[in-house]
């Protein structure tokens, strides 16, 4: 059976079946679309089970013959790392498609529709292994998400859409002529263009030192934004403020891991030269866009935007622990992002179901609110203590690991990044304090009844993340085990290969 | 000589068909189905005659007409074209009082130039092709002939394509003097084995600037947008379509078949040429309110993404022309679905259609939003569209071919960047801002419905099956 097929493609067939529901039936509509999610969580989870059952680098490979003209393919395949991040998407999915519930009134059914879409993007990004493949499922992320935030956003949405649209482009477009020029570069070699697409056939195969180094820039100028690295983040506090919340949740759960898996699974790679000799830049990149980060986000006003900065510093660990090629620094990179996907999403839920009762951010309006709404303020500080990095919660042992790897390739590099963990600390816990803590604030005052506690369905919402937060925080080998294959061959295909 | 005329079949049977529509108009005047059903059933039956040919590769006309793939592709490309324009024109031109029957004739006449213009083999068919194309053009731009505007662009349109036909035939004579054959691969012998001499360099700098005006490259795009803008909508879709293929296959027959030898000298000024068009034509529309202008001064920009492909063909990649006709076939759908779309938002006489007239288009009619979408992201060059593989062919030859090609594949992705900004734009108008007062009309008959399917067909199985186009192309240069 073609199960990764079947999971990418359920949420478009869903997204297929809503668009001949009658609009009148908004809660139809509603129930279907997580019905398909839930289904594509299911399916995901199997495919997770049946991984190592498999063996092989890559499984449940499937191969179809798609444009032979050019030896282009449509060649999915999953391991450790692809299979964590797609169970991280479905997960996600079926969560934001739930906390939408509430808070999307008007074009229900268009909005269902743009989600699911959204999400068969992202799962094809992950699963595929054909580098026209993969582009195409990363160009077709960016339409949903662009009428997500155009359409549902809030007063700025179109400048914030468009903006997220053309910085992603630009980088995009410029990896397509890398592709092409590799694939390219493949069929002058081998006289044929078999496998000239196929990022199995092409890895270690790149020897011209050119191509290396150019390749690597144009993909990785892609990834760079999309992750975002300094000085390419602008686009995100722009496009987090604006979305509307399963929007931001879904950006920082699943969109900014679409830059760091490109970093691991086709960047490096294919250019391992390329990627070694632009590997400072990117470290002193990611270590000014960890402390950059840290030091914007004390200082903002609004809710939002300060845990958008804080995804900016905390995607540097991402990035910082990849480029120090050692295996501590690599599983911290993937534990990072896994870690990010769920305590940053949560931080956005938490924020949206506040703002649904106040309809303001404004952190200097608030204070007090633990009063009023203890299971609130306690559920908000579980997850900021997890993004603070505090031990046997989750997010400590991605960063741990990373200030490990780059303590080994670059003490001076680790030495200026723990420094950040205590600016973490500072923005979160300054922000708690303001928001949650004293006498309630005249704002929230005025609001009366309406400040209500979080219902139960909100609870749903972040259960399952607050709970993998625990398990991976207490266990985070159950995590590293089953992507160290992925990270092992990763290293092995991050060696020189020209000159050799 | 029955052979010939064997051979001459869908030639003949496009005149024949535009000789039976102005017939069938005079026998029920004021009735616009009959003559356009005859055009379709001539557009049918050349298309079976072309199919039929497909393989050959029989020769008439003393060897200055030859058939085959490469006229069938072309053919049936045009076949598309025009009857797609003959599906989304009637309703719109006669809410104004304009006859269709004409329009019928004279597209079938253009058809007619198109296949001859393909099926040539030297200059002086390529010309008289290039022509019979190109006058109905004219006519069309001025069909509206009440409306100063339309007779304004069709004057400009037709003075200054007069003008650039004569520089071009100037530069054929020149270059038939020097090559010593009317024959293109003749001509590309010749200069192979011949030095470059004075007459050579007359010759190459007129048909250059000839040809640059028939495509439109900047700097000699002036006459477009006024053409494309005072023509009846539908009209304006087939003249940013029909007559940019043709002179493109122009190109294919001069620069890559004649005057290959000589790459070396005009690839520079082609790459300016093209980087400047692709720009200038993106910067310019990205000013633009009024949304038929702003198609007028894209399409100039897609003219510059065609001539990537020229370049690359010119440095020895085959796969530079095979991505300019993908291109072209490409382009033609989604263009003319663009216009399909706004000749259904200007149902009522005098209607103009400016970026805000679309706001909240997507809440009243989300079917002809949702097609609407479809065109402008296609054009934007994203995935899984025609467009997106139309470019990725091109840029995938320009790199093959390496050195200024590879240039300028950089600058043309980074122009359908700035591209994206003002295609997006439409798209924030149809779905993100809140709906127009008073709300747009929208007329949607049969016919056009029929039309702005065809073009929405083409434009999405290009994108997710483009191999059965790729194999076709490839075929069609095999020869």
């Amino acid at each position: 059976m073609p199960i990764l097929s079947l999971i990418i493609f359920a949420p478009l067939l869903g997204a297929l079946g809503i668009a001949f529901l009658p609009s009148s039936r908004p809660s139809l509509v509603r129930v279907v679309a997580l019905g398909v999610s839930l289904v594509t969580f299911a399916l995901s989870l199997g495919m997770l089970l049946g991984i190592r059952a498999q063996g092989g680098e890559f499984a449940f490979s499937e191969q179809l013959s798609w444009i032979p003209s050019f030896g282009i393919t449509y060649h999915l395949g999953v391991d450790g790392l692809s299979g964590a991040l797609v169970v991280l998407t479905t997960l996600l999915s079926w969560i934001c498609i739930l906390a939408s519930f509430g808070p999307i009134q008007t074009r229900v059914k268009e909005y269902f529709i743009s989600f699911l879409i959204l999400e068969t993007g992202m799962l094809g990004v992950f699963l595929s292994l054909d580098l026209f493949l993969f582009y195409i499922f990363w160009e077709i992320v960016l339409v949903p998400m662009y009428l997500i935030i155009g359409i549902w956003g809030g007063a700025d949405r179109i400048y914030a859409t468009i903006k997220f649209v053309l910085y992603t482009l630009v980088g995009s477009l410029l990896m397509l002529v890398a592709i092409l020029a590799t694939a390219f570069s493949h069929q002058a070699a081998t006289g044929s263009w078999t496998g000239a697409f196929d990022l199995i056939a092409l890895r270690g195969t790149i020897v011209d030192p050119t191509l290396q180094v150019l390749g690597f820039a144009a993909f990785g100028l892609a990834f760079a934004i999309k992750v975002p690295m300094f000085p390419f983040h602008t686009w995100l506090p722009d496009a987090h403020v604006q979305a509307p919340t399963a929007g931001s949740v879904i950006l920082a759960g699943v969109l900014l891991k679409l830059g760091g898996y490109g970093f691991i699974r086709f960047a490096i790679p294919l250019f391992p030269d390329g990627a070694h000799l632009f590997a400072p830049l990117m470290i002193a990149l990611s270590v000014i866009a960890i402390i950059y980060g840290a030091l914007v986000a004390i200082v903002q006003t609004d809710l939002k935007k300060l845990i958008a900065y804080s995804s900016v510093s905390h995607m540097g660990f991402v990035t910082l622990g990849i480029f120090t090629f050692n295996q501590q620094g690599v599983d911290g990179a993937i534990l990072q992002m896994l870690n990010h996907g769920l305590i940053t999403s949560g931080l956005f839920l938490l924020v949206g179901i506040g703002y649904e009762r106040t309809h303001d951010r404004e952190i200097a309006k608030m204070g007090g609110w633990a009063v009023r709404t203890p299971v609130y303020a306690a559920l908000f500080g579980f997850f900021l203590f997890a993004s603070v990095g505090l031990p046997g919660l989750s997010g400590f042992a991605g960063e741990f690991l990373v200030l490990l790897g780059a303590f080994i390739a670059n003490p001076m590099v680790a030495g200026a990044s723990t420094f950040v963990m205590i600016l973490a600390a500072v923005y979160l816990l300054y922000m708690y304090q303001r928001v949650f803590t004293g006498p309630l604030s005249p704002f929230l005052k005025g609001l009366g009844s309406h400040l209500t506690d979080v219902t139960p369905t909100e609870i749903l919402t972040l259960a399952p993340l607050a709970a993998l937060i625990v398990v991976f925080g207490i266990m985070p080998t159950i995590l590293t085990s089953s992507f160290a294959q992925s990270v092992e061959t990763f290293l092995m295909s991050a060696i020189s290969v020209v000159g050799q | 000589m029955s052979n010939d005329l064997l051979t001459l079949a869908p030639l003949i049977t496009v005149i024949v068909g535009a000789i039976a529509v102005l017939i069938s108009d005079m026998i029920t005047p004021n009735r616009n189905r009959a003559p356009v059903a005859v055009a379709l059933a001539a557009l049918g039956g050349t298309a079976a005659l072309l199919i039929n040919q497909g393989g050959s590769s029989a020769s008439a006309l003393g060897g200055s007409y030859v058939a085959g793939p490469f006229v069938a592709f072309l053919g049936l490309l045009g076949i598309s074209i025009v009857a797609i324009t003959l599906l989304i024109a009637p309703a719109y031109l006669a809410a104004r009082k304009y006859p269709t029957a004409e329009l019928a004739a004279t597209l079938l006449f253009a058809l007619a130039g198109a296949i001859l213009l393909g099926a040539a083999t030297d200059l002086v068919t390529l010309f008289v092709g290039l022509e019979l194309m190109v006058i109905p053009g004219y006519i069309l731009a001025g069909y509206a002939k009440r409306d100063p505007l339309s007779t304004e662009g069709a004057v400009k349109y037709f003075l200054l394509g007069s003008f650039s036909s004569a520089i071009l035939l100037f530069g054929i004579v020149v270059l038939w003097g020097a090559a010593g054959t009317a024959s293109l691969s003749g001509i590309a012998v010749a200069l192979a084995s011949g030095n470059a001499s004075a007459a050579l360099a007359v010759a190459l700098a007129l048909i250059t600037t000839g040809s640059a005006f028939k495509i439109a490259a900047v700097p000699f795009h002036y006459w477009t947008p006024d053409a494309y803008q005072g023509s009846p909508t539908p009209i304006t879709g087939y003249l940013s379509v029909g007559p940019k293929v043709g002179a493109f296959v122009l190109l294919i027959k001069l620069f890559i078949i004649a005057l290959a030898p000589l790459a070396a000298l005009w690839i520079p000024v082609m790459v300016v040429l093209a980087a400047a068009t692709m720009t200038l034509g993106n910067l310019v529309a990205l000013t633009q309110s009024n949304v038929k202008r702003m198609l007028a001064y894209s399409s100039i920009a897609h003219t510059g993404y065609l001539m990537v492909g020229i370049v690359a063909a010119g440095a020895g990649q085959a796969a530079g022309i095979a991505g300019v006709l993908f291109y072209t076939a490409a382009y033609a759908f989604m263009n003319l679905g663009a216009f399909a779309f706004l000749t259904a938002l200007q149902g009522r006489p005098g209607a103009t259609t400016q970026l805000s007239d679309l706001a909240g288009l997507g809440r009243k009619h989300p079917r002809m939003a949702l097609l609407a979408t479809i065109f402008l992201l296609s054009l934007t060059g994203i995935p899984p569209t025609a467009g997106f593989f139309a470019k990725t062919y091109v840029i995938l030859a320009a790199v093959q071919a390496g050195g200024p090609a590879t240039i300028l594949a950089v600058i043309a992705v980074l122009n359908a960047a700035i591209a994206a900004f003002y295609y997006l734009r439409v798209i924030v108008y149809l779905f993100m801002r809140d709906p127009a007062e008073p709300a747009i009309q929208v007329a949607e008959g049969p016919m056009l419905r029929a039309g702005l399917l065809l073009a929405a067909i083409g434009t999405v199985a290009l994108g997710l099956a483009p191999t059965p186009i790729i194999e076709a192309v490839v075929q069609a240069l095999a020869k």
